[in-house]
């Protein structure tokens, strides 16, 4: 009772908040209508959705043999896997890991799963210094607060507060500017980035098949942090689990779009395995920590079905109580509608129980599910279990009871109806409404008039018969003809090319057609008007690049051709070094039509540096390496890439955050431009 | 054409609304449908459901059971919540129960909220109503996403001469049972926003398939002392005057 008196408190605060109640009605409208948008470009998609809720419904109900085939293959492939059954359990393998390394600075991108086992808490106890690097994220953290939102953390935040405290904090000129914000926040997080031992990152989807770990993340955080420390710890939730790669792509064409309204994230990484002795960057070690914390437990329960949950927040973008309340209220590390289910289930009723009944049951956030979790069933669920176990207040139980008790036989139904209305008679009213109810029932009447019970019931008049005026005209509609299907418009049939090209301009990067024999003047034109001479570089495997790369020395260019050591000396006048070049210059694996993304393996003089580092990526892509969709890509090339590569990152355009007040700026972490040669071939 | 059904016409229209009732009775008899009322019938348990009391829930929903099955026909519901209460919460009350689920089952087969049973059933939209003036349609939450009705009303709303009705977001008024005493702050500011988006239509009158929304929504204005008023779809079919009462 004492947790929902809270929950009270707080929504009263926050519904007394008109700065926070124009962030809340911000982030409803956008979100809801952008993932409508972006949902309306898939084929069919409540057929996609259909098929990713049977995927993890099935998962759900056979987590521990798939949970069991997943660890051994991560384990296979290198990665150090760690078993949590509980939140203690999990800190303390964390801080065991650090405590190893030494460390006394980590860098930690975004994870739901360490806000829920209160990760940063314990290793600050212990003496450590955790740096959130999502900007959202970061922002909550200086303020010493909690996320709000599963995805856009700091959204009940104005920019003149962040400005507030960028200032106070880090001792910058005060700025409501974005832009400046934002790099702001680059600047000073590159230093923990190049510094820190270890990165801490979540992880949003485990493929069982291949034993992957995928990461779907937006400004290139995620990417550094699971890149430049030598040591990187995955945390993850028993539950994200996939069977297999094919249907990691139908999670990644529903992710994002029910997430931020994007078709795909800016960075999608893929990780198979640590570094690889041929690798020139890339931590050394990597671990995963399985965490419980009372999912496998949950998996048994009634409330197994928000399990699926995929962690998008679109059920908080579609709730109208969230709209009102904000993440806050919540009081827990999970808000909104999942908020309501995940909560109890995982901590159990005495605690959370309340939430959920912080719900009108509208079903809204069902309908904006992407794993078509039956919201409203599952909350009637936690709902009962609340009943049950956390004692009521004695009003609300004596009310239900005797109403049951009047329901049960239509005789006292009757008798109560009657009572009723001579009752409302003594009430103050006004055409049949009435203005007051005592309590507890004049929370009703607060804002509201209550209709007065009938004098003469329904049954009543039944009884003493109901005049029916006479028919008039009452058309049958005749049964309506099948429709012949509408004939589509023939589709401008555009090529793989043109595809690529007009996905990645839309996503702001840039995309520059040549043949073999202009791509190295293209690409020298455009580093003179960039005025660049410093270039982070692969080692030139491809033949194309071969050639750039030759031309680009000729002409006095220096490229830097990144190859990382921790333990050398060295270190940090080669990073220092390497931050200096301000492009970067690349080849691709692969590329995505249909949402202009470069796929970028890990391999061999294949720095992951090069593409993330530099405020600009420039890539060579060779035509016939376009696929036409990611799921394309991870049936015919997908299986052999991850099995050569120990990651594959995805980049589509340019790195960005809408952290602060939804505004949209690029180039946060990773590169603010992305430019594509593509070279006929 | 000779249809009969078994009108369950709810507690709520019962006890507060008898006048929906009465307009239920004359639009189904006007479509050429004997209406037949059950005398034990009482209310179908959902207020305790959804309140999180599953055994009062179901001592209500065994009730209302016995009360239907020994009678044919279908079972007309003026209320997209009861209906859905009927055709999937009972299912949930006794999932585990062998002798009442296929019992329960049984009754939410038979079970035909309203504006369906016209439009999907008999076919019929257009009713010979008339009203001059504007009409705001609010989709309630447990008829739309509960049952999937959605175009029905809209179909018969449009057949109604003279009428102008503007459809509203299909978003919650913020009732949600005892939600809108238990948390009547957040309750009513859903409530404030729904009646900021009818003002906004220019409507005189608000129709919607649930009387427990409309009790909400026409609460509300009459606090505030607006002229807007509420009408359950079958009062604006009957020609009656706008209005719950």
């Amino acid at each position: 009772m004492k947790a929902s008196k809270e929950f009270h408190r707080r929504a009263r605060q926050a519904i007394a908040d008109p700065h926070l109640q124009a962030a809340l009605d911000r982030n409803a409208t956008r979100r809801r209508s952008a993932r409508i948008t972006a949902l309306a470009s898939l084929p069919d998609p409540e057929a996609a959705r259909r098929r990713a809720a049977a995927i993890r419904q099935h998962t759900i109900e056979n987590l521990p043999r798939y949970l069991g085939e997943f660890a051994a293959k991560v384990e296979a492939n290198g990665i150090n896997v760690h078993h949590a059954a509980n939140a203690r359990e999990a800190v303390a393998i964390t801080l065991e890991l650090a405590r190893q390394q030494g460390a006394q600075l980590i860098a930690k991108s975004k994870s739901m799963v360490t806000e829920e086992i209160g990760l940063n808490a314990a290793l600050e106890a212990a003496g450590m210094r955790v740096v959130e690097t999502d900007l959202g994220e970061y922002i909550v953290q200086l303020r010493g607060e909690h996320p709000t939102h599963i995805i856009t953390p700091a959204v009940h935040l104005r920019r003149e507060e962040v400005a507030q405290t960028f200032h106070e904090q880090l001792d910058v000129p005060y700025s409501t500017d974005v832009g400046t914000m934002t790099q702001t926040a680059r600047s000073k997080l590159r230093e923990v980035f190049l510094s820190a031992p270890i990165g801490i990152s979540g992880v949003n989807f485990g493929v069982v098949e291949s034993g992957t770990l995928c990461l779907v993340t937006n400004e290139g955080n995620g990417r550094l942090v699971t890149t430049l420390p030598q040591t990187h710890i995955a945390i993850m939730g028993v539950e994200r689990l996939l069977p297999t790669l094919e249907d990691l792509a139908l999670m990644l064409q529903l992710l994002p779009r029910s997430a931020t309204g994007q078709q795909l994230t800016s960075y999608i990484k893929l990780i198979n395995a640590p570094r690889q002795e041929s690798d020139p960057d890339g931590p050394r070690q990597r671990h995963l920590i399985l965490v419980d914390n009372g999912r496998l437990a949950m998996a048994q329960s009634p409330l197994a079905e928000a399990l699926r949950c995929i962690r998008c927040g679109a059920c908080l973008n579609a709730c109208p109580v969230y709209q009102e309340v904000g993440g806050r209220t919540y009081g827990s590390a999970y808000q909104g509608p999942i908020g309501a289910l995940v909560s109890p289930g995982l901590y159990g009723s005495q605690a959370y129980g309340h939430l959920s009944k912080a719900s009108t049951l509208c079903g809204a956030c069902t309908d904006a599910c992407p794993v078509e979790i039956d919201f409203p069933k599952l909350l009637l669920r936690a709902r009962g279990d609340y009943i049950r176990e956390v004692r009521q207040p004695p009003h609300f139980t004596q009310g239900l009871k005797a109403y049951s008790w009047l329901m049960n036989s239509p005789a006292r139904y009757r008798w109560g109806q009657r009572l009723a209305a001579l009752a409302g008679g003594l009430l103050p009213r006004k055409n049949g409404w009435l203005r007051w109810l005592p309590p507890p029932l004049n929370s009703w009447t607060h804002s509201r008039h209550f209709p007065a019970f009938a004098k003469r019931p329904f049954r009543q008049r039944w009884g003493e018969g109901i005049a029916v005026t006479p028919a008039q005209q009452i058309q049958t509609q005749a049964p309506a003809a099948p429709q012949a299907e509408p004939q589509a418009a023939p589709l401008e049939k555009k090529g793989p090319v043109e595809q690529f090209s007009q996905a990645l301009c839309e996503l702001g990067g840039e995309v520059v057609l040549c043949s073999q024999d202009e791509l190295a003047t293209k690409v020298i034109q455009r580093l003179e008007q960039l005025e660049a001479r410093q270039l982070l570089t692969w080692v030139a495997q491809s033949p194309l690049l071969q050639t750039v790369n030759a031309r680009l020395r000729e002409d006095g260019y220096k490229l830097l051709t990144p190859e990382l050591d921790w333990e050398s000396e060295e270190r940090q006048p080669q990073i220092d070094a390497l931050a200096e070049a301000h492009v970067g210059l690349t080849g691709a694996g692969a590329a995505i039509a249909e949402s202009g993304t470069l796929v970028l393996p890990a391999g061999s003089g294949r720095s992951q540096l090069a593409s993330l580092l530099p405020p600009i990526h420039l890539a060579i892509l060779s035509t016939k390496d376009i696929y036409l969709t990611l799921e394309a890509w991870l049936r015919e090339a997908g299986n052999h890439t991850l099995d050569e590569s120990a990651t594959v990152d995805l980049i589509s355009g340019p790195s960005r955050t809408a952290d602060i007040e939804m505004t949209l700026t690029v180039g946060v972490h990773g590169p603010g431009d992305v430019i594509v040669f593509c070279v006929e071939d | 054409m000779n249809k009969t059904v078994q009108l369950f016409v709810t507690c709520l229209i019962d006890s507060l609304f008898p006048e929906v009732g009465e307009a239920v009775v004359e639009v189904l008899n006007r479509a050429g449908v004997t209406v037949e009322f059950p005398a034990d019938q009482t209310c179908c348990g959902q207020p305790a459901f959804n309140a999180g009391y599953q055994d009062e829930a179901r001592r209500m929903a065994r009730h209302t059971i016995e009360v239907f099955e020994g009678i044919e026909g279908t079972v007309l519901i003026p209320s997209g919540s009861c209906a859905a209460m009927v055709k999937h919460g009972y299912l949930e009350l006794f999932t585990d129960d062998p002798i009442w689920l296929p019992r329960a089952q049984a009754l939410a087969k038979r079970c035909r909220e309203f504006s369906q049973y016209l439009v999907d059933e008999l076919s019929i939209t257009q009713m010979g109503a008339s009203y001059s003036g504007k009409l705001a349609y609010h989709p309630s939450c447990h008829l739309l996403r509960g049952l999937g009705v959605e175009e029905q009303p809209l179909k018969l709303l449009d057949a109604v001469e003279g009428a102008q009705t503007s459809q509203l977001e299909a978003e919650c008024c913020g009732f949600g049972g005892l939600f809108a005493i238990d948390h009547h702050e957040v309750s009513a500011e859903m409530l404030a926003r729904k009646i900021e988006a009818i003002e906004e239509t220019e409507a005189e009158v608000v129709v919607s398939c649930d009387v427990s929304c409309l009790m909400h929504i026409e609460g509300g204005l009459r606090k505030r002392g607006s002229r807007v008023r509420c009408a359950h779809l079958a009062q604006i079919l009957a020609g009656k005057e706008a209005g719950l009462r």
